[in-house]
């Protein structure tokens, strides 16, 4: 084997060696940085049905996010995802007007979730719910 | 490769790349006989490099807040996947850390590299010393662990021994009568940024005069070099004839950085806990003084110091002088020899400051 041939194989094997090694240090440093799976994971949440009066609404996090339940007047219960369907932004409930506005950029959004007014793309996610005794289960 | 000494040229022609290289790496000639001792240097720096990243690591899930400290530790260990691998690799790279400072210090006080002209490159090196230690006992109070409380009242508290403004001294360190939630702050801001600053800074300043200087030549075996400083103006000690640090040293501070890696995981994996007593893992309680508190190994020295003298002041005094004469010893030890065996009074000196200080941490770890 000439010089130059053994220079190359070293080279390659110091190389495979060098991936070796990062690669075993790459791993944990992305599980490390890498956002936690499941601990968000959705549970279920339980809401005394006394918070919710009629004509208004309780937020609260589900799922790691934002969730909002409605009770309209009439006493129909609503459960929604609180995140405006346009850029992300948490909606805000109008009790004087009945419906769900989104402060970044003016969407509107009936009590029944659908789009009313503004750029929102998609209705708010709907969520189930049950609804026994006194309290609320939502999830 | 063609691609790769293209974007070396378009380089080259813009900044002269190769003449640096050329003049940094590979015509940076030390001397014949260095040996594996001066590679202490590049393992510090990579060691250094080891803290901060792993450092800026935990930063993503450490909580500076005294009531929520002690859990995100506890989370970054239990919860976060390699969360325990990041902080061992904190922790054990520290006292690892420590560990070559104190064989680089020592590899320079026996082969008497820091007599003249390198007075200097001594002095930025124990002021790193000391920011090290400044590093690493902050650092022990941000677990905010019964150890981390403890162990930071009684240092903090060795200032109150201090005449007319030593209990001042002690509120203004803490930010409050008692380590509290203010120290925490306090603490966290020197740990992360003050601090590592000025030992950015004065490592910068250590290479440089390194290399305005040059390397010295190890008193063993060959003659000094041709050109060696003579007092009267500034002269650049070179070593000509001698090896190019790049290839030649550079694989010889790679394999010494393996060997420092090789050890440093080989506790990480092994026996990650054996720097971490019983009270590292108990939340910290201001109310319950633990039995027995006792600091890093590296302080236990100076621990058992100010347990023997009955009188405060005089056990820091004392610390204090021999720290002022480690410090000033390039301009009190003033000879040109440099060989160990040719110095007795040097190495009967040295010898047995290093027996002391080994003598007084054993004394301290046992009592």
């Amino acid at each position: 084997m000439d010089n130059s041939s053994r220079r190359t194989f070293l080279g390659l094997c110091l190389g495979g060696l060098g991936a070796v090694a990062a690669a075993a240090f790459s791993w944990p440093l992305f599980r490390y940085l890498a956002p936690r799976t499941g601990s968000d994971a959705a549970g279920k949440v339980v809401i005394p049905a006394a918070d919710v009066r009629e004509g208004e609404a309780k937020f609260f996090e589900y799922a790691g996010s934002s969730a909002v339940l409605v009770r309209k007047r009439g006493g129909d219960l609503v459960a929604f995802s609180a995140v405006c369907t346009h850029l992300g932004c948490i909606v805000q409930w109008e009790k004087d007007k009945q419906d769900f506005l989104c402060p970044c950029h003016g969407g509107h959004f009936s009590a029944d979730g659908s789009v009313t007014a503004g750029p929102p793309p998609k209705p708010l996610n709907k969520l189930p719910f049950s609804v026994s005794g006194d309290s609320i289960t939502v999830g | 490769m063609t691609i790769i000494k293209k974007i070396i040229d378009w380089i080259d022609v813009r900044v002269g790349i190769r003449d640096v290289a050329a003049k940094e790496l590979t015509g940076y000639l030390l001397p014949r006989n260095i040996n594996a001792w001066y590679s202490m240097g590049s393992i510090l720096l990579c060691a250094f490099a080891l803290q901060v990243v792993s450092g800026m690591l935990l930063l993503i899930y450490y909580v500076p807040d005294a009531d929520k400290a002690f859990k995100s530790v506890t989370a970054i260990m239990n919860d976060v996947p390699y969360g325990w691998l990041i902080r061992m690799c904190h922790a054990v790279g520290s006292n690892m850390m420590m560990l070559a400072l104190l064989l680089h210090m020592l590899s320079v006080l026996f082969m008497g590299s820091y007599k003249k002209p390198r007075e200097l490159n001594w002095v930025s090196g124990f002021m790193l010393l000391t920011l090290v230690q400044a590093i690493s006992l902050t650092g022990y109070l941000l677990p905010w662990s019964q150890l981390s409380f403890w162990a930071t009242t009684v240092a903090t508290n060795s200032a109150s021994a201090i005449p007319v403004v030593g209990p001042y001294l002690v509120e203004f360190l803490r930010g409050s009568q008692l380590v509290g939630p203010p120290t925490l702050g306090r603490f966290f801001a020197l740990h992360v940024a003050v601090i590592p600053a000025g030992i950015v800074a004065l490592i910068g300043a250590h290479i440089f005069l390194l290399k305005r200087t040059g390397v010295s030549t190890p008193p063993f075996g060959l003659k000094e070099t041709a050109n060696q400083w003579q007092g009267d103006s500034y002269r650049y000690e070179g070593h000509p004839g001698g090896i190019p640090f790049f290839p030649n040293y550079a694989l010889e501070d790679l394999r010494s950085i393996a060997i420092y890696l090789a050890c440093f995981l080989a506790v990480v994996f092994f026996d990650p806990y054996l720097f971490f007593p019983r009270d590292a893992f108990i939340p910290a309680n201001p109310f319950v003084t633990p039995a027995h508190i006792k600091p890093e190994w590296y302080f236990l020295a100076n621990y058992q110091t100010l347990k023997i003298f009955p009188n405060e002041l005089i056990g820091l005094s004392l610390q204090g002088a021999a720290m002022t004469f480690l410090a000033l010893l390039p301009f009190v030890d003033r000879g040109s020899e440099r060989h160990p065996l040719k110095r007795p009074l040097f190495m009967t000196c040295a010898v047995g400051g290093v027996l002391l200080w080994i003598g007084l941490s054993i004394w301290g770890h046992l009592s």
